[in-house]
């Protein structure tokens, strides 16, 4: 019921909003978006309270959270039905999608000033929509939702983007497209291959873990085969080096709070499903190619923090840092050890929350100076003291500063996969490769901070500079207090993580 | 024990101090500074309650907060280890802050400074931070603190951030610093993953041990051969000694990062953009003394490695010397002393590596406290001086400032090694450990130490000449600028601390005299009396931290054993300490003849290239910059050239293909209904007669 509610109140909020006129668009959506917000804190409250101990939605459907199962259609002999529910996995990313999109759409007040009613009515569409990406246990509900993110994202980027807007939202549709197409064909292989009865998720996990006799191509299992179509079409969400390039475009053309949810949320869905569909119903053969998989991870770390490096405008090296980040879930998820997988997880939150932060912190300064170029500006810590401090402390938050969130991601990664038995000699020089990225990270943010943010004041725009309004520096305090709280004290999340991951790391042991 | 109950307040008190600075720092007379001179002071008495109960007997080592209990084959957890040496570097930190705070009033405040909260909030932090590293009893607690004061140094260097040089200069010590954690971090989780724990020492219930330590179960496998329990070793392919010198010159990265020990040791000259009490607290006393700390809380595990002790020995002594000789030519009084900082902790890191562990702890007391010292003087010169640090502008101070100018004396002969100031106590027995245990060592163990050795004691000659180089052209002969003839006066915010660390400079190396012990028999060696605990029972048997646990495993694993290449102890002992000090005052004379007189000259020029190479720090930062800037980015920039190119020009070219495969598709969607007809027809036809040819029709 709690789910439904969720979807129900943002669907008829996102109506609402529509609706309304232009000028009380922002304040009624971040009022109607409060509510899923408050409704996932409380729904949090009450796992971390009572749920403890549940285990993994997809493989004990008896200890789903908050689950609702209502029969929908029959599709030949596939029964489809509206399967809604949640585990120590989902939750977490849940409250991270309500609470960001909230932080979000109070962000865009300030920059967004045409269309605000349409705008934030997509945002909210959104939002109904990501909030059914990780609630929903049905694949065919599942898939509604999966592809309902793309459509306000395509239009959120193509008309109030900016001036490459077209090409950049194109690219996203094309790029996230195929790959969704890539990712159906691998998985309804397995799916005719296997009696399955239901599109259910936790049946399809059963079916596919079972499944014995299935057929192989040019001496190819076919399972290995669906595997790699489906890690490729969510690998281009995630994204993984060499399927990024549509994430630096995207980024740099979408309106900053669009960005907060591109890099925040939406990359997420990619390792979410990743471990809900590879990892988990795909165990066996996630764990024979692990190092494979973990090499791809290794790559994106250090490929998409060598690129942040030669990057000037400030949106580019923070989307770029993003694949590097990103890099880490891939070795963390491989490792299949409690630290690597829970840590991959983990570092979900902790990175949609940093990254969340950081493209806010990038977009109020852009509010004020119109411009986002490392050399043409310095010295704004002179001007705007407060937000300055913020992105200080979010910049050293994705360095992985301890008792901040990215250090435990980081720190819990490293640890799972340094004796990573799926990854045997090579654990160690893997994850030590890995590493690196904390050293590059630090290169490219200081860097820019040094430039941009200290020395003597100068602006190439004629823009005046002052402080930030109240409302554009709360979200980022917001932000700012959950990344702190997160890394004094991970086992918030890290605990109802781990109740749900060690399920999955218990079942395919014989790698 | 009640002071172990309390003892968490050390930690937390500054960090309240902290948030009360930043928050409420500009409604607050003085901007915070009174929050701080609070806070270190209640963490100061709390100290000292704490190591009158160490005195007592007592030591700690509990689990405080458990930051991730969910699973349970490993738990992280923040605990508190209190024992001599945490005792002892707790009293430091929090002295050394305490005045710091009080000096920063003169320094900060009085010069009518901007941004006060965010300095103060800083020195909090700051404390807060190195506190909780001092006190950790583990080893990622330990990293965590260690890189929170690598940012709290950041921010303090960078405090000027609206000139250029300091935000660089933080870059630069952030940037450094990290580079040596990287290897820590590998090292953290490669010792968590091994071990299955980073205690640094066990942790015992009614002396039952509960929760073993890492250097014991590294000592179980080496000493005793127990290898079960011991995970990676199969994962790597090594033996238990080979991985554990692995492990442990992993973590010798952050050592050397943060100690400021050759190679990355070029961040801490830079460093001295920030304000001259931060460098006082942070890069001189403190912050940098945490990488040798580090070695000292994990000493059973280094005793295990031949290798690693090597090595630490080795770049101990090359740095010492290393660093005394750029120190020769500086012309700004705080690069000199940041440079004599750096060869300070290679004697340090000396003292370790060639079994010294007394030697090494008793020169980081007293190197704190002159070298605090020397850094607050400085700071007043430079009020006087209206922040001009060249020496050559100054001269003739000494009538003007009379109680900076005796404090900064006794600091000088402290750090020259002069008896009976404290420096000479402690760089004496330092020098002695390297040489009984060369001499003593078989093999090229003994060998490195001698080398070291050497370089340590050549070291000792260029310390006593910069520091009265230093001295004689800041407060001797003419004033040479109307600022020095006519300075600002100081106030009791700047003289009281001096006076202050004054005293302790010329009197804290009677905690050691082991030399005066040795000969008299009298039992005045407290220091080492303090860290070798009671004979029988107590706190060594339950920790394992003690001196002797530490001179069983050298004599055992290394073979580090004392030999005495001069007839006796007594004698070699005496040769020793007249050598050193004799070069001391050499250095010291040389210093004198050069620049005493009432119109010293430089005397540089007559180095010739030399000179060249000292002003330009062997070009060290040059290849440093070079391989970020000249190397690195421009790799980048190749990288991205690749991203836009080839991995997205794929991309874009796939994309071209279909748009133009469409754009010429769509002239079949013409409109004419005719050619639709055709279009039906043909594809009829065609269709079937793929059917019938595949069906065999024909």
């Amino acid at each position: 019921m709690w789910v439904a509610a969720l979807l129900l109140v943002t669907l008829l909020g996102t109506g609402l909003v529509f609706l309304s006129p232009d000028r009380y668009a922002g304040k009624l959506a971040a009022a109607v978006s409060a509510v899923p917000a408050l409704g996932s804190i409380y729904m949090y409250w009450v796992y971390l309270t009572q749920y403890g101990g549940t285990g993994n939605a997809l493989l004990s459907p008896a200890d789903i959270a908050f689950g609702q199962q209502i029969p929908w259609i029959t599709l030949g002999e596939l029964e489809v039905s509206y399967y809604v529910g949640l585990d120590g996995i989902s939750m977490p990313l849940l409250a991270l999608t309500t609470v960001l999109t909230t932080l979000a759409i109070v962000s865009a007040w300030t920059p967004i000033d045409e269309r605000q009613s349409q705008f934030y009515g997509l945002m909210l569409f959104m939002e109904v929509s990501l909030i059914g990406v990780f609630s929903a246990l049905d694949f065919f509900l599942w898939f509604v939702f999966w592809e309902g993110v793309l459509i306000p994202m395509y239009l959120l980027i193509g008309v109030w983007g900016g001036p490459r807007r077209k090409y950049a939202a194109i690219k996203f549709f094309v790029y996230t497209n195929v790959a969704s197409l890539i990712m159906f064909a691998g998985l309804f292989a397995l799916v005719f291959s296997t009696d399955l009865t239901s599109l259910s998720l936790p049946a399809m996990a059963e079916a596919f873990r079972t499944a014995s006799g299935l057929p192989t191509i040019a001496g190819v299992n076919l399972m290995t085969i669906s595997f790699i179509l489906m890690f490729f079409g969510f690998a281009v969400k995630v994204p993984v080096f060499p399927l990024h390039t549509w994430l630096p475009d995207a980024h740099v053309e979408a309106p900053t709070p669009v960005s907060v949810m591109l890099a925040g949320v939406l990359l997420k869905m990619g390792t979410y499903a990743l471990l809900r569909f590879n990892f988990t119903m795909l165990a066996d053969t996630a764990r024979q190619l692990a190092v494979p998989l973990a090499i791809i991870g290794v790559v994106s770390v250090i490929y998409g923090a060598m690129l942040a490096l030669a990057q000037r405008d400030l949106k580019r090296i923070v989307a770029y840092s993003s694949i590097s980040s990103m890099g880490y879930v891939i070795l963390g998820l491989v490792a299949f050890t409690p630290y690597g997988m829970g840590g991959a997880t983990f570092q979900m939150i902790a990175h949609g929350l940093i990254s969340g932060l950081m493209f806010m912190a990038v977009g109020v300064i852009y509010n004020t100076t119109h411009t986002r170029m490392v050399g043409d500006m310095s010295g704004l810590a002179d001007r705007m003291p407060w937000t300055v401090g913020i992105f200080v402390a979010a910049a050293f938050g994705y360095m992985g500063l301890p008792l901040m969130a990215g250090f435990a991601g980081e720190y819990f990664i490293f640890q799972g996969s340094f004796n990573a038995p799926t990854l045997g000699g090579a654990a160690p020089v893997l994850t030590s490769l890995a590493m690196f990225g904390i050293v590059i990270v630090a290169g490219y943010l200081l860097w820019a901070m040094q430039r941009t943010l200290f020395g003597g004041f100068n602006l190439e725009t004629d823009y005046e500079v002052s402080p930030a309004a109240f409302h554009d520096v709360a979200p980022l305090a917001v932000l700012l207090l959950l990344v702190i709280a997160l890394g004094v004290a991970p086992d918030l999340s890290f605990a109802m993580i781990q109740d749900s991951i060690s399920p999955v790391l218990e079942i395919g042991g014989g790698a | 024990m009640a002071a172990f109950t309390y003892a968490p307040a050390i930690v937390l008190l500054p960090f309240v101090s902290f948030l009360v600075a930043l928050f409420a720092g500009d409604r607050m007379p003085k901007g915070g500074a009174l929050a701080g001179i609070t806070a270190t002071g209640g963490s100061l008495l709390l100290s000292i309650w704490v190591a009158l109960t160490v005195a007592g007997g007592a030591v700690h080592n509990e689990i405080l907060y458990q930051w991730t209990t969910s699973v349970e084959t490993l738990q992280l957890n923040f605990g508190l280890l209190l024992d001599p040496l945490s005792a002892l570097m707790l009293l430091i930190v929090c002295l050394i802050s305490f005045l710091v705070h009080i000096f920063s009033l003169g320094y900060m405040n009085d010069e009518g400074e901007t941004g006060l909260p965010r300095y103060y909030g800083g020195l909090g932090l700051f404390t807060a931070s190195m506190l909780g590293f001092v006190v950790a009893n583990n080893l990622l607690m330990a990293f965590m603190f260690f890189e929170l004061v690598g940012l709290c140094s950041y921010l303090l260097i960078g405090f000027w951030f609206r000139q250029d040089g300091p935000p660089s200069a933080a870059k630069k010590a952030f940037l450094v610093t990290r580079f040596g954690d990287y290897f820590f971090l590998i090292g953290v989780v490669g010792i968590f993953a091994t071990f299955g724990t980073g205690l640094f020492a066990p942790i015992t219930q009614g002396g039952e041990v509960v929760a073993e330590s890492f250097p014991m179960l590294a000592e179980h496998a080496i000493v005793d051969g127990e290898v079960e329990g011991i995970a990676m070793l199969e994962t790597v392919g090594m033996g238990p000694q080979a991985w554990f010198t692995v492990l442990g010159l992993l973590v010798l990265g952050g050592v050397v990062g943060k100690s400021a020990q050759f190679p990355l040791h070029t961040w801490l000259p830079d460093a001295m953009e920030g304000p001259t009490p931060v460098s006082a607290l942070i890069h001189a006393a403190t912050m940098v003394a945490a990488g040798v700390y580090l070695v000292a809380r994990m000493y059973g595990f280094y005793a295990l490695s031949p290798t690693a002790l090597a090595v630490i020995a080795l770049i101990g002594g090359f740095t010492a010397l290393f660093a005394a000789t750029m120190g020769l030519v500086k012309q700004e009084i705080k690069q000199v002393l940041a440079y004599s900082t750096i060869s300070q902790y290679g004697y340090m890191m000396l003292a370790l590596g060639s079994g010294g562990y007394v030697a090494a702890v008793f020169h980081l007391t007293t190197h704190a406290v002159f070298k605090a010292l020397l850094f607050l003087g400085a700071g007043s010169v430079i009020i006087a001086m209206h922040h001009n640090e060249n020496m050559w502008d100054m001269g003739g101070l000494k009538d003007r400032m009379p109680v900076t100018y005796w404090t900064f004396l006794a600091g000088s002969l402290a750090l020259a090694g002069i008896v009976p100031f404290a420096g000479f106590w402690s760089k004496d027995e330092v020098l002695y450990e390297a040489l009984i245990h060369g001499f003593g060592t078989e093999g090229g163990l003994g060998t490195v130490y001698l080398a070291a050795y050497a370089m340590g004691l050549l070291a000792v000659f260029f310390t006593g000449f910069y520091t009265f180089r230093m001295v004689y052209l800041t407060f001797h002969g003419d004033a040479r600028s109307d600022t020095a003839r006519d300075p600002e006066p100081v106030r009791w915010n700047v003289k009281g601390p001096l006076t202050v660390l004054g005293i302790l400079a010329t009197t804290i190396g009677f905690i050691n005299m082991a030399p005066v012990a040795k000969l008299t028999g009298a039992h005045i060696d407290f220091l080492h009396t303090w860290l070798s605990g009671p004979e029988e029972g107590g706190w060594p048997e339950l920790l394992s931290t003690d001196l002797h646990h530490y001179e069983e495993l050298l004599h055992e694993v290394p073979h580090v054993d004392p030999a005495y290449p001069l007839g006796g102890e007594i004698t070699t002992l005496l040769a020793s300490a007249a050598v050193s000090l004799g070069l001391a005052l050499a250095g010291v004379l040389v210093a004198r003849s050069l620049y005493a007189g009432a119109d010293p000259v430089e005397h540089t020029d007559k180095l010739g290239g030399l000179k060249t190479l000292l002003m330009h720090n062997y070009y060290q930062d040059e290849y440093q910059v070079w391989l970020a800037t000249g190397v690195t980015y421009p790799l980048a920039r190749v990288m991205n050239k690749f991203d836009q190119g080839v991995v997205d020009g794929v991309v874009n070219g796939i994309s071209s293909v279909s748009l133009f495969g469409g754009s010429r598709i769509r002239r079949i969607q013409s409109g004419v209904v005719s050619n639709y007809a055709t279009l039906l027809t043909l594809g009829l036809v065609l269709l079937l007669a793929a059917f019938g040819i595949m069906g065999g029709w024909f």
